[in-house]
Protein backbone atom coordinates (compact mmCIF):
# COMPACT_ATOMS: atom_id res chain seq x y z
CA UNK A 1 0.00 0.00 0.00
CA UNK A 2 2.81 2.54 1.02
CA UNK A 3 4.70 1.61 -2.09
CA UNK A 4 1.59 2.26 -4.02
CA UNK A 5 0.81 5.07 -2.72
CA UNK A 6 4.84 6.89 -3.37
CA UNK A 7 4.18 5.30 -6.58
CA UNK A 8 1.10 7.83 -7.55
CA UNK A 9 2.11 10.20 -5.29
CA UNK A 10 1.70 13.19 -7.39
CA UNK A 11 -1.21 11.89 -9.34
CA UNK A 12 -2.52 12.07 -5.95
CA UNK A 13 -1.48 15.08 -4.68
CA UNK A 14 -2.86 16.77 -7.52
CA UNK A 15 -6.36 15.00 -7.37
CA UNK A 16 -6.43 15.70 -3.50
CA UNK A 17 -4.99 19.53 -4.72
CA UNK A 18 -8.52 19.66 -7.37
CA UNK A 19 -10.80 17.76 -5.40
CA UNK A 20 -10.53 19.45 -1.25
CA UNK A 21 -11.40 22.98 -3.35
CA UNK A 22 -14.14 21.52 -5.51
CA UNK A 23 -15.23 20.27 -2.79
CA UNK A 24 -15.30 23.47 -0.62
CA UNK A 25 -16.63 25.70 -3.86
CA UNK A 26 -19.89 23.00 -4.20
CA UNK A 27 -20.34 22.92 -0.48
CA UNK A 28 -20.48 27.29 -0.31
CA UNK A 29 -21.13 27.83 -3.85
CA UNK A 30 -24.40 29.39 -2.25
CA UNK A 31 -23.46 30.18 1.22
CA UNK A 32 -22.43 34.00 2.32
CA UNK A 33 -19.49 34.82 1.84
CA UNK A 34 -16.74 34.94 4.80
CA UNK A 35 -13.04 35.68 5.59
CA UNK A 36 -10.82 33.20 7.16
CA UNK A 37 -8.01 33.63 9.48
CA UNK A 38 -5.63 33.73 6.63
CA UNK A 39 -7.70 35.53 4.35
CA UNK A 40 -7.90 38.22 6.78
CA UNK A 41 -3.93 38.50 7.18
CA UNK A 42 -3.54 38.67 3.47
CA UNK A 43 -6.11 41.37 3.17
CA UNK A 44 -3.94 42.99 6.00
CA UNK A 45 -0.96 42.16 3.74
CA UNK A 46 -2.86 43.38 0.41
CA UNK A 47 -5.27 46.48 1.43
CA UNK A 48 -2.81 48.88 2.49
CA UNK A 49 -0.15 48.56 -0.49
CA UNK A 50 -3.25 48.61 -2.91
CA UNK A 51 -4.63 51.61 -0.83
CA UNK A 52 -0.89 53.18 -0.64
CA UNK A 53 -0.73 52.79 -4.79
CA UNK A 54 -4.06 54.07 -5.58
CA UNK A 55 -3.68 57.23 -3.11
CA UNK A 56 -0.11 57.87 -4.82
CA UNK A 57 -1.38 58.23 -7.94
CA UNK A 58 -4.29 59.69 -7.69
CA UNK A 59 -2.41 62.04 -5.53
CA UNK A 60 -0.06 62.56 -8.26
CA UNK A 61 -2.79 63.14 -10.73
CA UNK A 62 -5.00 65.43 -8.43
CA UNK A 63 -1.68 67.55 -7.94
CA UNK A 64 -1.10 67.87 -12.23
CA UNK A 65 -4.68 68.67 -12.64
CA UNK A 66 -4.70 71.26 -10.11
CA UNK A 67 -1.95 72.86 -11.80
CA UNK A 68 -3.66 72.82 -15.11
CA UNK A 69 -6.78 73.82 -13.62
CA UNK A 70 -5.15 77.01 -11.86
CA UNK A 71 -4.65 78.60 -15.49
CA UNK A 72 -8.34 78.94 -16.30
CA UNK A 73 -9.58 79.21 -12.27
CA UNK A 74 -10.84 82.83 -13.01
CA UNK A 75 -13.35 82.04 -15.59
CA UNK A 76 -14.55 78.16 -13.74
CA UNK A 77 -14.44 80.74 -10.51
CA UNK A 78 -17.03 83.04 -12.10
CA UNK A 79 -19.05 80.09 -13.82
CA UNK A 80 -19.32 77.93 -10.20
CA UNK A 81 -20.51 81.40 -8.72
CA UNK A 82 -23.00 81.66 -11.07
CA UNK A 83 -23.67 77.84 -10.56
CA UNK A 84 -24.23 78.21 -6.92
CA UNK A 85 -26.79 81.00 -7.26
CA UNK A 86 -28.83 78.98 -9.61
CA UNK A 87 -27.89 75.90 -7.23
CA UNK A 88 -29.52 78.38 -4.03
CA UNK A 89 -32.41 79.41 -5.98
CA UNK A 90 -33.27 75.49 -6.29
CA UNK A 91 -32.45 74.70 -3.00
CA UNK A 92 -35.18 77.10 -2.00
CA UNK A 93 -37.56 76.28 -4.02
CA UNK A 94 -36.94 72.64 -2.89
CA UNK A 95 -37.60 73.90 0.14
CA UNK A 96 -40.70 75.34 0.45
CA UNK A 97 -41.83 72.17 -1.78
CA UNK A 98 -40.43 69.85 1.59
CA UNK A 99 -42.21 72.16 3.41
CA UNK A 100 -45.66 71.58 1.00
CA UNK A 101 -44.73 68.17 1.17
CA UNK A 102 -44.28 67.95 5.01
CA UNK A 103 -47.84 69.98 5.72
CA UNK A 104 -49.45 67.49 3.25
CA UNK A 105 -48.11 64.46 5.07
CA UNK A 106 -48.94 65.70 8.51
CA UNK A 107 -52.76 66.36 7.26
CA UNK A 108 -53.20 63.11 5.64
CA UNK A 109 -51.41 61.44 9.09
CA UNK A 110 -48.60 59.84 7.11
CA UNK A 111 -46.43 58.41 9.28
CA UNK A 112 -42.20 58.16 7.90
CA UNK A 113 -41.68 54.74 9.20
CA UNK A 114 -37.95 55.24 7.48
CA UNK A 115 -35.51 55.22 10.32
CA UNK A 116 -32.79 57.75 10.18
CA UNK A 117 -29.96 56.32 7.77
CA UNK A 118 -26.36 57.34 8.25
CA UNK A 119 -23.86 57.62 5.19
CA UNK A 120 -20.23 56.66 5.38
CA UNK A 121 -18.36 57.76 2.04
CA UNK A 122 -15.48 54.88 1.54
CA UNK A 123 -12.69 55.26 -1.31
CA UNK A 124 -12.45 52.57 -3.76
CA UNK A 125 -8.73 51.02 -3.67
CA UNK A 126 -9.01 48.21 -6.14
CA UNK A 127 -11.33 46.47 -8.11
CA UNK A 128 -11.62 42.54 -9.12
CA UNK A 129 -9.64 41.89 -11.94
CA UNK A 130 -11.22 38.56 -13.50
CA UNK A 131 -14.26 39.56 -15.77
CA UNK A 132 -16.36 37.31 -13.56
CA UNK A 133 -15.60 39.25 -10.51
CA UNK A 134 -17.70 42.32 -10.65
CA UNK A 135 -16.38 43.90 -7.18
CA UNK A 136 -15.02 46.61 -5.89
CA UNK A 137 -12.42 47.18 -2.62
CA UNK A 138 -13.16 49.36 -0.33
CA UNK A 139 -10.85 51.18 2.39
CA UNK A 140 -13.54 51.07 5.32
CA UNK A 141 -14.21 47.66 7.40
CA UNK A 142 -16.17 46.58 10.38
CA UNK A 143 -14.11 49.22 12.33
CA UNK A 144 -16.21 51.65 10.92
CA UNK A 145 -19.36 50.42 11.14
CA UNK A 146 -19.62 48.35 7.98
CA UNK A 147 -21.39 44.98 8.18
CA UNK A 148 -22.13 42.51 5.81
CA UNK A 149 -24.99 43.49 3.35
CA UNK A 150 -25.14 46.83 3.64
CA UNK A 151 -25.89 48.71 0.39
CA UNK A 152 -23.69 50.70 -1.37
CA UNK A 153 -24.76 53.92 -3.32
CA UNK A 154 -22.98 56.44 -5.65
CA UNK A 155 -24.77 59.93 -6.08
CA UNK A 156 -26.02 58.61 -9.64
CA UNK A 157 -27.52 55.46 -7.89
CA UNK A 158 -27.56 51.80 -6.03
CA UNK A 159 -23.60 50.25 -6.36
CA UNK A 160 -24.12 46.83 -4.70
CA UNK A 161 -23.89 45.41 -1.79
CA UNK A 162 -21.07 44.27 0.82
CA UNK A 163 -20.05 41.04 0.33
CA UNK A 164 -17.45 40.44 2.71
CA UNK A 165 -16.11 42.77 5.33
CA UNK A 166 -12.58 42.59 7.10
CA UNK A 167 -11.47 45.78 10.03
CA UNK A 168 -10.39 48.13 7.13
CA UNK A 169 -11.86 47.14 4.18
CA UNK A 170 -14.60 45.56 2.70
CA UNK A 171 -15.49 44.00 -0.68
CA UNK A 172 -18.72 45.76 -2.21
CA UNK A 173 -20.46 43.38 -5.12
CA UNK A 174 -21.81 45.19 -7.75
CA UNK A 175 -25.39 44.97 -8.63
CA UNK A 176 -23.60 43.70 -12.25
CA UNK A 177 -22.87 40.53 -10.82
CA UNK A 178 -25.08 37.35 -11.97
CA UNK A 179 -25.64 36.52 -8.05
CA UNK A 180 -27.15 39.96 -7.35
CA UNK A 181 -30.88 41.12 -7.65
CA UNK A 182 -32.36 43.55 -6.75
CA UNK A 183 -36.60 44.69 -6.14
CA UNK A 184 -37.15 47.68 -8.41
CA UNK A 185 -40.03 49.82 -8.73
CA UNK A 186 -40.51 52.22 -12.12
CA UNK A 187 -40.69 55.86 -11.49
CA UNK A 188 -43.95 56.36 -13.96
CA UNK A 189 -45.92 53.36 -13.37
CA UNK A 190 -45.00 52.33 -9.67
CA UNK A 191 -45.02 48.60 -11.68
CA UNK A 192 -42.71 46.25 -9.65
CA UNK A 193 -40.05 44.14 -11.05
CA UNK A 194 -36.09 42.88 -10.52
CA UNK A 195 -33.36 44.15 -11.56
CA UNK A 196 -30.79 41.02 -12.14
CA UNK A 197 -26.97 41.52 -13.01
CA UNK A 198 -26.13 39.64 -16.16
CA UNK A 199 -22.30 40.09 -15.64
CA UNK A 200 -22.19 42.22 -18.11
CA UNK A 201 -20.91 46.06 -17.19
CA UNK A 202 -22.94 48.04 -19.39
CA UNK A 203 -26.56 46.76 -18.63
CA UNK A 204 -28.58 44.41 -16.03
CA UNK A 205 -31.65 42.06 -17.30
CA UNK A 206 -35.15 43.22 -16.07
CA UNK A 207 -37.44 40.14 -14.84
CA UNK A 208 -40.40 39.84 -13.63
CA UNK A 209 -41.90 42.67 -14.97
CA UNK A 210 -45.51 42.32 -15.77
CA UNK A 211 -46.38 42.53 -19.58
CA UNK A 212 -49.87 44.76 -18.15
CA UNK A 213 -47.23 47.38 -16.58
CA UNK A 214 -46.88 49.47 -19.76
CA UNK A 215 -43.10 49.47 -19.68
CA UNK A 216 -41.58 52.41 -21.93
CA UNK A 217 -37.99 52.76 -22.84
CA UNK A 218 -36.14 55.61 -21.00
CA UNK A 219 -38.50 54.68 -17.89
CA UNK A 220 -36.75 55.30 -14.53
CA UNK A 221 -36.20 52.39 -12.19
CA UNK A 222 -36.16 53.21 -8.56
CA UNK A 223 -35.52 50.57 -5.37
CA UNK A 224 -38.28 48.78 -3.96
CA UNK A 225 -37.35 49.11 -0.34
CA UNK A 226 -38.75 46.39 1.99
CA UNK A 227 -37.21 44.87 4.95
CA UNK A 228 -33.22 43.46 3.63
CA UNK A 229 -32.89 45.45 0.88
CA UNK A 230 -31.65 49.06 -0.32
CA UNK A 231 -33.65 51.84 0.74
CA UNK A 232 -36.49 52.62 -1.12
CA UNK A 233 -36.26 54.76 -3.83
CA UNK A 234 -32.95 55.11 -5.15
CA UNK A 235 -32.06 55.48 -8.93
CA UNK A 236 -31.00 51.83 -10.47
CA UNK A 237 -30.96 52.92 -14.06
CA UNK A 238 -33.02 52.95 -17.19
CA UNK A 239 -35.04 50.62 -19.15
CA UNK A 240 -34.11 49.68 -22.57
CA UNK A 241 -35.02 47.33 -24.78
CA UNK A 242 -38.37 46.39 -24.09
CA UNK A 243 -39.38 43.48 -25.96
CA UNK A 244 -43.37 43.36 -25.30
CA UNK A 245 -44.74 39.57 -26.22
CA UNK A 246 -48.05 39.04 -27.05
CA UNK A 247 -48.48 36.54 -24.47
CA UNK A 248 -47.44 35.39 -20.77
CA UNK A 249 -47.15 37.41 -18.06
CA UNK A 250 -43.88 39.09 -17.70
CA UNK A 251 -42.18 42.12 -19.98
CA UNK A 252 -38.52 41.45 -21.38
CA UNK A 253 -36.24 44.66 -20.76
CA UNK A 254 -32.78 45.37 -20.24
CA UNK A 255 -31.45 47.78 -17.54
CA UNK A 256 -28.57 50.43 -17.69
CA UNK A 257 -27.78 51.20 -14.59
CA UNK A 258 -27.36 54.63 -13.32
CA UNK A 259 -24.15 54.32 -12.22
CA UNK A 260 -20.50 54.14 -14.57
CA UNK A 261 -19.03 51.41 -12.34
CA UNK A 262 -15.93 51.69 -14.23
CA UNK A 263 -15.26 55.58 -12.76
CA UNK A 264 -16.07 55.05 -9.00
CA UNK A 265 -13.57 56.63 -7.33
CA UNK A 266 -15.94 56.75 -4.02
CA UNK A 267 -18.82 55.54 -2.70
CA UNK A 268 -21.51 55.26 0.38
CA UNK A 269 -22.04 52.68 2.40
CA UNK A 270 -25.70 53.17 4.14
CA UNK A 271 -25.03 52.41 7.92
CA UNK A 272 -28.44 52.77 9.72
CA UNK A 273 -30.26 50.12 6.92
CA UNK A 274 -30.20 46.86 8.87
CA UNK A 275 -29.88 44.28 6.08
CA UNK A 276 -31.98 40.75 5.96
CA UNK A 277 -28.45 38.53 5.70
CA UNK A 278 -25.28 38.64 5.34
CA UNK A 279 -24.69 37.58 1.63
CA UNK A 280 -25.65 39.73 -1.57
CA UNK A 281 -29.24 39.79 -2.48
CA UNK A 282 -29.79 36.41 -4.06
CA UNK A 283 -31.24 35.95 -7.44
CA UNK A 284 -33.25 33.06 -6.34
CA UNK A 285 -34.70 34.34 -2.68
CA UNK A 286 -36.25 37.45 -4.86
CA UNK A 287 -37.90 35.05 -7.65
CA UNK A 288 -39.37 32.97 -4.78
CA UNK A 289 -40.74 35.72 -3.31
CA UNK A 290 -43.03 37.10 -5.91
CA UNK B 1 9.26 26.24 1.80
CA UNK B 2 12.26 26.80 -0.50
CA UNK B 3 13.25 30.56 -1.05
CA UNK B 4 12.16 30.21 -4.41
CA UNK B 5 8.40 28.87 -3.28
CA UNK B 6 8.63 32.18 -1.30
CA UNK B 7 9.19 34.27 -3.80
CA UNK B 8 7.10 32.86 -6.33
CA UNK B 9 4.33 33.55 -3.53
CA UNK B 10 5.44 37.01 -3.47
CA UNK B 11 5.25 37.47 -6.97
CA UNK B 12 1.43 36.11 -6.80
CA UNK B 13 1.17 38.83 -3.98
CA UNK B 14 2.45 41.39 -6.14
CA UNK B 15 0.33 40.38 -9.29
CA UNK B 16 -2.29 40.47 -7.50
CA UNK B 17 -2.12 43.84 -6.14
CA UNK B 18 -1.10 44.92 -9.27
CA UNK B 19 -4.46 43.33 -11.20
CA UNK B 20 -6.60 45.05 -8.82
CA UNK B 21 -5.26 48.52 -8.68
CA UNK B 22 -4.74 49.07 -12.27
CA UNK B 23 -8.29 48.77 -14.06
CA UNK B 24 -9.21 50.86 -10.88
CA UNK B 25 -6.75 53.51 -11.64
CA UNK B 26 -7.09 53.14 -15.74
CA UNK B 27 -10.76 52.98 -15.88
CA UNK B 28 -10.90 49.59 -17.72
CA UNK B 29 -13.74 47.74 -17.86
CA UNK B 30 -13.19 44.36 -19.62
CA UNK B 31 -9.36 44.37 -20.41
CA UNK B 32 -8.04 43.69 -17.36
CA UNK B 33 -5.08 41.00 -17.15
CA UNK B 34 -5.56 38.04 -15.09
CA UNK B 35 -1.83 38.08 -13.44
CA UNK B 36 -2.21 35.11 -11.72
CA UNK B 37 -3.24 32.85 -14.59
CA UNK B 38 0.26 33.72 -16.50
CA UNK B 39 1.89 31.92 -13.32
CA UNK B 40 0.13 29.17 -13.31
CA UNK B 41 0.94 28.88 -17.13
CA UNK B 42 4.64 29.55 -15.88
CA UNK B 43 4.51 26.98 -13.53
CA UNK B 44 2.95 24.63 -15.65
CA UNK B 45 5.05 24.54 -17.91
CA UNK B 46 8.41 24.71 -15.88
CA UNK B 47 8.01 23.39 -12.15
CA UNK B 48 7.80 19.63 -11.13
CA UNK B 49 4.45 18.94 -10.63
CA UNK B 50 3.60 18.52 -6.99
CA UNK B 51 5.65 21.83 -6.27
CA UNK B 52 3.31 23.22 -9.20
CA UNK B 53 0.45 22.11 -8.07
CA UNK B 54 0.97 23.71 -4.89
CA UNK B 55 1.73 27.15 -5.92
CA UNK B 56 -0.90 27.13 -8.15
CA UNK B 57 -3.52 26.22 -5.67
CA UNK B 58 -2.12 29.62 -3.69
CA UNK B 59 -2.18 31.52 -7.01
CA UNK B 60 -5.70 30.64 -7.32
CA UNK B 61 -6.47 31.54 -3.67
CA UNK B 62 -5.48 35.08 -3.95
CA UNK B 63 -7.48 35.34 -7.19
CA UNK B 64 -10.19 34.10 -4.86
CA UNK B 65 -9.45 36.97 -2.57
CA UNK B 66 -9.51 39.88 -4.89
CA UNK B 67 -12.81 38.63 -6.96
CA UNK B 68 -15.68 38.09 -3.95
CA UNK B 69 -16.71 34.82 -6.18
CA UNK B 70 -18.15 31.60 -5.15
CA UNK B 71 -15.28 30.67 -2.77
CA UNK B 72 -12.80 28.58 -4.15
CA UNK B 73 -13.92 28.98 -7.86
CA UNK B 74 -10.36 29.96 -8.77
CA UNK B 75 -8.63 28.04 -7.00
CA UNK B 76 -10.20 25.16 -8.82
CA UNK B 77 -9.58 26.55 -12.01
CA UNK B 78 -6.14 27.32 -11.28
CA UNK B 79 -5.13 23.86 -10.56
CA UNK B 80 -7.18 22.55 -13.25
CA UNK B 81 -5.54 24.79 -15.79
CA UNK B 82 -2.34 23.61 -14.38
CA UNK B 83 -2.81 20.11 -14.89
CA UNK B 84 -4.40 20.48 -18.28
CA UNK B 85 -1.51 22.80 -19.39
CA UNK B 86 0.64 20.35 -17.45
CA UNK B 87 -0.55 17.66 -19.95
CA UNK B 88 -0.33 19.23 -22.87
CA UNK B 89 2.60 20.60 -21.83
CA UNK B 90 5.10 18.88 -24.58
CA UNK B 91 3.20 20.62 -27.65
CA UNK B 92 2.96 24.00 -26.34
CA UNK B 93 5.97 26.66 -26.35
CA UNK B 94 6.71 29.60 -24.89
CA UNK B 95 9.98 30.94 -25.56
CA UNK B 96 9.51 33.62 -27.09
CA UNK B 97 7.31 36.26 -25.94
CA UNK B 98 4.87 36.45 -28.85
CA UNK B 99 4.25 32.14 -27.69
CA UNK B 100 3.99 33.37 -24.35
CA UNK B 101 1.04 35.72 -25.08
CA UNK B 102 -0.77 33.32 -27.67
CA UNK B 103 -0.79 30.81 -24.83
CA UNK B 104 -1.88 32.86 -22.06
CA UNK B 105 -4.69 34.19 -24.61
CA UNK B 106 -6.02 30.82 -25.18
CA UNK B 107 -5.68 29.68 -21.69
CA UNK B 108 -7.36 32.86 -20.62
CA UNK B 109 -10.12 32.37 -23.22
CA UNK B 110 -10.74 28.38 -22.04
CA UNK B 111 -9.88 29.40 -17.86
CA UNK B 112 -12.69 32.15 -18.45
CA UNK B 113 -15.27 30.23 -20.30
CA UNK B 114 -14.83 27.80 -17.44
CA UNK B 115 -15.57 29.74 -14.46
CA UNK B 116 -18.51 31.25 -17.02
CA UNK B 117 -19.82 28.02 -16.77
CA UNK B 118 -19.54 27.25 -13.27
CA UNK B 119 -20.87 30.90 -12.21
CA UNK B 120 -24.28 29.48 -14.39
CA UNK B 121 -24.51 26.74 -11.94
CA UNK B 122 -24.03 29.08 -9.05
CA UNK B 123 -26.58 31.55 -10.34
CA UNK B 124 -28.98 29.71 -12.74
CA UNK B 125 -30.15 33.02 -13.76
CA UNK B 126 -27.60 34.45 -15.29
CA UNK B 127 -27.37 34.22 -18.70
CA UNK B 128 -23.86 31.87 -19.58
CA UNK B 129 -20.90 31.97 -21.49
CA UNK B 130 -22.55 33.75 -24.85
CA UNK B 131 -23.41 36.53 -23.11
CA UNK B 132 -20.19 37.17 -21.47
CA UNK B 133 -17.68 36.67 -24.57
CA UNK B 134 -16.88 40.09 -25.23
CA UNK B 135 -15.25 40.88 -21.87
CA UNK B 136 -13.48 37.48 -21.61
CA UNK B 137 -11.91 38.48 -24.89
CA UNK B 138 -10.40 41.64 -23.79
CA UNK B 139 -9.76 39.99 -20.62
CA UNK B 140 -7.75 37.35 -22.69
CA UNK B 141 -6.39 40.02 -24.91
CA UNK B 142 -4.72 41.96 -21.75
CA UNK B 143 -3.49 38.65 -19.94
CA UNK B 144 -2.14 37.70 -23.42
CA UNK B 145 -0.27 41.71 -23.25
CA UNK B 146 0.80 41.16 -20.04
CA UNK B 147 1.75 37.16 -19.77
CA UNK B 148 5.56 37.71 -21.38
CA UNK B 149 6.60 40.36 -18.85
CA UNK B 150 5.10 37.92 -15.73
CA UNK B 151 7.07 34.96 -17.51
CA UNK B 152 10.07 37.43 -17.94
CA UNK B 153 9.85 38.04 -13.87
CA UNK B 154 9.73 34.02 -13.19
CA UNK B 155 12.23 33.31 -15.70
CA UNK B 156 14.60 35.88 -14.11
CA UNK B 157 13.54 34.79 -10.86
CA UNK B 158 14.38 31.08 -11.43
CA UNK B 159 17.74 31.91 -13.20
CA UNK B 160 19.00 33.76 -10.14
CA UNK B 161 17.84 30.96 -7.68
CA UNK B 162 17.70 27.84 -9.07
CA UNK B 163 21.60 26.99 -8.51
CA UNK B 164 21.74 27.93 -4.97
CA UNK B 165 18.25 26.79 -4.14
CA UNK B 166 18.57 23.11 -5.74
CA UNK B 167 14.61 23.64 -6.50
CA UNK B 168 13.42 20.74 -9.15
CA UNK B 169 12.88 22.05 -12.14
CA UNK B 170 11.47 21.17 -15.84
CA UNK B 171 12.99 21.97 -18.54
Amino acid sequence: MRSLLRRYREPVFVAFLLAAPFAIFAARARKPMSHTLLDRAILALTAPVEKAIVLGVNGVADAWHGYVALRGVREENLRLRREVLRGQAQAAAMAEVKGENDRLKRLLEYADRTSPTRYLVAEVIAVGASPHSHVLRIARGTADGVAQGAPVLAPEGVVGQIAVAATHYADVQLILSPTSAVPAVSQRTRGRSTVKGVGDFTRCKLEYALRTDDLQEGDLLLTAGGPGFFPKGLPIGRVVNVQKRPTGMFTAADVVPAVNFSRLDEVMVVLGHVPAGPSVVNASTVGAQR
Amino acid sequence: MTLRNALVIAVCLAASIVEATVPHLFHLRAARADLLLSVVLYLALNDEVVQGAALSLAAGYLSDLTSATPPCLYTVLAVLTFVVVRLAGSAIKTDGGIQSAVVAFAASLIHSSLAAVLFYFVAPGSQGVLLQFVPLFWSALATAIAAPAVFSVLRRLDAKLVPADGATLVR
